[in-house]
Parts: C-alpha cells; sequence; structure tokens
C-alpha cells in the first residue's frame, strides 16, 4: 500500500475522530484572541501604535501556540491513556506517515481560530498589515513547530504530567513570553530563557511577517524554529516507533 | 506453521526502580497452524497480553524468536503489522465514527480494496447482528457492541495471523455464539487465529489447541481433549446448600472439594458415581441441601486445577479447618 493512501485514509480517520473536537477548539481559541485584543487594553491608559501592533499580532500568535502546545498535548495523552494510539500503532503504516497525517489534521483545525484571531486584531484596533510574502511559510511553521513539540510532549512524558504541564504552558505563553510585549520587559533570566525556548522566535516571525515596517524579520526565529520542529518531530517520530 | 513463538521471554523493567523487574514471559513457545484457532488461558497478570503484543510487534522480546509465515517478525515488526491484524484487549474509543466508518477505514488501512472491504464489512455486521448500530457514533455504543466492532475491524481484512485479545468480554450469550461462529470462520478461510479468553468453557467448545499460562510461563499445552485426559474420569458433584447451613463434610471418596458460598463442588472418579449419588441423596433428605447434580469434568476443571489460585482447595485443606 502506498504512503500516500495511508496518509488520505489517516487523515480521514483523524478528522472524523476529532470533528467533535473542532467548535470547541474553535471557540477557546477566539476567546484567547477576544482576550487579548480587548481584555488587554484595559490594563493600558493609552495605547500607542507600537502596543497595537504588538496585541494584534500577539492574538494569532498565542492562538497557534496555545493549539500546539496545550490542545495537542491535552489530546494526544488522552489518546495514549485510551489506548486508541497503541491501536493505531498496530495497524500496517509507517510511523512517520501516522504522524504526518495527525499533524496535518491538527493545522486544519487551528486553521478557524487564526483567522478570526487576525480579524479581530485588525478590526479592534483599525490597523491594516503590511503582510509579508513569507507569510505563509511563517505561519505554517509556527504552527507545524508547536503542534510537533505538543506531541512530542504528549509521546515521552507520563499522560498525567503532560496534562499538567500544559496548564503550566497557558500561564507562560499568556503572561511570561514576549509575544504580547517586547522581550526587554521580561527579567533577564527570563530572557536568557526565551533565548532557548521557540516560543519568541514564534512572536518574531508572526510579527514580521505581518507587521515587517515596525518588526524587521531575520532568518535566525526561522532556522530556530525549523530545528525545533525537525527536534519534535524526531522524538514523536522515535517514540511512536519504539517498541515497549 | 504460520505463526511460531520460540522461548520467547520478556521482563519489564522500570527506569525508576531498581531490582529484577517484573518477569511477564518466561520461555514461552507454541505455534499456530493456518485454519487453527489457538486458546491462551490464564489468570489476569499470567502475561497473555504481553505473548500477543509481542506477536504484534507492539512490545519488543528480551529473548526468543517470533516467526510468521517463516519470517522474522521481532526484526521486521513493519512486517508483522502487516502480516498480523489485532482486536487490543482494551475498549477502543471510536468516538466519532460509526461502525460503518471504523471498520471500512481499518480494512482499507491494513491494505483491502475498497470494494471487497465494503462487501466483508456488510457481511460481519449481518453475521454478528449489527445492523442496527451500523451509524451509531462510536461514543454511543455499548460496551459489548464496541467489542464486536473491534472484532469485525480484526477481521473484515485479516492477517496471516488474527489475534483476538478476550473478544467475547461484555457481549451477549447470543452474539457471543455469533461470534464464534465468527472467529471459526476466520480460521476456515486459512489465517492462523490466536485468542486470549478467560471463558474457558467456552474455549473448550471452539479451540482446537491451547495454551494455560501462569505467572508468564506455559505450564500445559494441548489441544481440550489431551488437557482433560488426567480428569477424563472424573466427575463433578455440585451440591447446592439449604440457606443457613454450612457445607457438609466430604465423604471418603471425594478427590477434591470446594466450598463457594451456598455450593460446594466435590470432585469424585467415576467410579464413585454409585456411592456419590447416595450420599448426595442422604444429604438432600437430610435436609443439608437443596438438590445436586451429577457432570463430567470440564476444562475449567483442568484449568483450576493447573492454575490453582483460591478457588482451588485441596481436600486436605478443608478438612484441616474442620478439625481446628
Amino acid at each position: 500500500m502506498t504512503a500516500l493512501r495511508s496518509y488520505r485514509l489517516l487523515v480521514h480517520w483523524q478528522i472524523l475522530r476529532l470533528k467533535g473536537f473542532v467548535p470547541l477548539a474553535i471557540v477557546v481559541q477566539a476567546l484567547f484572541a477576544l482576550g487579548i485584543v480587548a481584555g488587554y487594553p484595559l490594563l493600558f491608559p493609552a495605547l500607542d501604535r507600537q502596543t497595537m501592533l504588538f496585541l494584534a499580532t500577539g492574538a494569532p500568535a498565542i492562538t497557534l501556540i496555545t493549539m500546539g502546545l496545550v490542545a495537542v498535548p491535552q489530546v494526544v495523552s488522552q489518546a495514549r491513556t485510551q489506548g486508541s494510539l497503541e491501536y493505531m500503532r498496530t495497524l500496517p503504516v509507517p510511523r512517520m506517515v501516522f504522524l504526518l497525517a495527525d499533524l496535518s489534521v491538527w493545522l486544519v483545525i487551528v486553521l478557524p481560530g487564526l483567522v478570526f484571531a487576525l480579524w479581530v486584531g485588525a478590526a479592534r484596533f483599525d490597523l491594516a498589515f503590511e503582510v509579508s510574502l513569507l507569510v505563509v511559510p511563517a505561519f505554517l511553521l509556527v504552527a507545524l513547530t508547536s503542534t510537533a513539540v505538543g506531541y512530542a510532549m504528549a509521546c515521552v512524558l507520563p499522560p498525567m504530567i503532560a496534562v499538567l504541564l500544559t496548564q503550566v504552558m497557558v500561564v507562560f505563553v499568556m503572561l511570561f513570553s514576549p509575544l504580547n510585549f517586547p522581550s526587554e520587559r521580561l527579567p533577564g533570566w527570563l530572557q536568557s530563557i526565551h533565548e532557548v525556548l521557540p516560543i519568541e522566535a514564534m512572536g518574531e516571525v508572526i510579527r514580521g511577517t505581518l507587521a515587517g515596517g515596525s518588526f524587521p524579520i531575520s532568518a535566525s526565529p526561522f532556522l530556530m524554529l525549523a530545528a525545533w520542529c525537525a527536534g519534535g518531530l524526531g522524538i514523536a517520530y522515535l517514540t511512536l516507533r519504539r517498541r515497549a | 506453521m504460520l505463526l511460531e513463538i520460540e522461548r520467547i521471554t520478556k521482563t519489564y523493567r522500570s527506569p525508576l526502580r531498581r531490582g529484577p523487574g517484573t518477569r511477564a514471559n518466561a520461555d514461552v513457545s507454541l505455534s499456530v497452524d493456518a485454519g487453527q484457532v489457538y486458546g491462551l488461558l490464564g489468570h489476569n497478570g499470567a502475561g497473555k497480553t504481553t505473548l500477543v503484543n509481542q506477536v504484534v510487534g507492539l512490545i519488543r522480546p528480551d529473548a526468543g524468536t517470533i516467526r510468521v509465515a517463516g519470517r522474522d517478525a521481532v526484526a521486521d515488526p513493519s512486517f508483522a503489522r502487516q502480516a498480523c491484524s489485532l482486536q487490543p484487549q482494551a475498549q477502543l474509543p471510536i468516538d466519532g465514527l460509526t461502525p460503518r466508518q471504523a471498520i471500512e477505514l481499518v480494512g482499507r488501512l491494513r491494505g483491502g480494496r475498497a470494494a471487497d472491504v465494503r462487501m466483508r464489512r456488510d457481511r460481519l455486521v449481518a453475521a454478528l447482528d449489527l445492523g442496527q448500530w451500523l451509524d451509531t457514533d462510536g461514543a454511543r455504543l455499548s460496551g459489548g457492541v464496541k467489542r464486536l466492532v473491534s472484532f469485525a475491524m480484526a477481521a473484515v481484512s485479516p492477517g496471516l495471523v488474527v489475534v483476538l485479545d478476550e473478544p467475547t468480554n461484555d457481549v451477549d450469550p447470543v452474539r457471543r455464539r455469533l461470534l464464534w461462529a465468527e472467529v471459526r470462520q476466520l480460521a476456515g478461510e486459512g489465517a492462523a487465529v490466536l485468542l486470549v479468553t478467560h471463558n474457558v468453557l467456552e474455549a473448550e467448545r471452539s479451540v482446537d489447541r491451547l495454551a494455560i499460562l501462569t505467572e508468564g510461563r506455559l505450564i500445559a499445552e494441548g489441544t481440550p481433549a489431551e488437557l482433560k485426559t488426567g480428569l477424563a474420569a472424573d466427575l463433578h458433584l455440585e451440591l447446592v446448600l439449604e440457606p443457613g447451613f454450612p457445607p457438609p463434610s466430604p465423604a471418603a471418596f471425594v478427590a477434591r472439594y470446594r466450598p463457594n458460598g451456598s455450593r460446594a463442588v466435590a470432585t469424585i472418579p467415576a467410579a464413585a458415581a454409585g456411592p456419590a449419588v447416595a450420599w448426595a441423596e442422604q444429604l438432600r433428605r437430610s435436609g443439608v441441601i437443596e438438590e445436586f447434580s451429577l457432570t463430567p469434568a470440564t476444562l475449567e476443571d483442568v484449568y483450576v486445577q493447573l492454575v490453582g489460585g483460591p478457588a482451588a482447595h485441596s481436600i486436605r485443606e478443608v478438612r484441616d479447618d474442620r478439625a481446628a
């Protein structure tokens, strides 16, 4: 059987499995986006253009990252606990095809919430994004990296710990990551942590491709994300292959 | 032989704990031929699921070989997955999918052609009497129906080897018969069926050969008739006690005695059938028991005798209890 045929059938299987989850995912993403563009401004007496741009680009960044690092590990951990992940592993399908099919479905699931986050940010602050040609690969890389890392988390960690970690992740991404504000505002030690983690780079490529005029972009966050993406995929692939 | 398991040993070790680990399989060998239904019996934790999960390539044995159609399944787990279809022990969550979709998608993922898979799915659904749930979401199916769907998923594009881990759990008695017929049908089509079960009495009627595992070791292997050979001459006398009465002391000719709540089962040699009936009749007349029945020994007796456990008191223990 060709890998492509397996891929198509697995995507079909996962879409059916997760279709009940999609409305919930859209609502949660929309709430995140609304919280950022409508809630955060309440903290400031006045908004300058820079702050508005941070919030308008932070909203899509956070909806993507929280789906990958929170929703994906939760759903995959649940599949592990229920035994459905192990069952899928008994089917004669190459592990990489299984992983890619699962990640593709997640990329589609995050899309409506992402579009809403982009629209609500631009509408609330009356902004026109300066969209770069790199926007599609940039968003794809962010979505794929966060889902791949989330997937790897769920594959490696015991399900209870993985789910607990996702709770920590929500607070960390929303409040202690330089997505809605410049990283200089973070304490030095947290800045150093973010130099290693992929979250800051995710924010940079999203800001840089949506508002390049205010946030010039370089190749280094792309390279960093590519490394994290490869690492996440590699770890997930190896754990799916592993025999107890 | 389609499936040859030779001297398989598997020990689970926790990375967090030192020590020898848990030995799940120790030097287990068995083989299943095309057309054969092979039963694996054993207590919970006897190592049955560990053994079958090694066949399908989910677990890697520490030592020993597994060959499927002559090919090394341990060295080539992707071949093992192609050649073996599995109904897992755990209840398979198929929320979001209907049985129609789940059976068809798995059949095609296992390499079946769409038209063949649909035809086979419809035949299985009819044979297992699942038609009324064909388009019900998996989340709303009862445990027994899910179990049957899970069986159909393993049988729709079967491998050379079909591994069924406790397929009859939660299934109603009528559909359980239909299920056993389908298990035989799989073998009839040429598959080697390896079947884990706790239901010894059903297994006795439906398997060609069986093995009994305890604490990871294979302690008996053969056809149901071969395994019963030692006990063939034994009979079972079941006494139903009058409420409130303690079980009577066993008569001298009783070989094994198992009081159990409101019942007591005495195993007796066939030669003692006459005295046994007289003894039981006398107990009934004196009001100690309500009724009794005399039946030949079953595979379950072999099983209990071999595996032991809390239900299998020896007559000496019972008599000692009484003396004390």
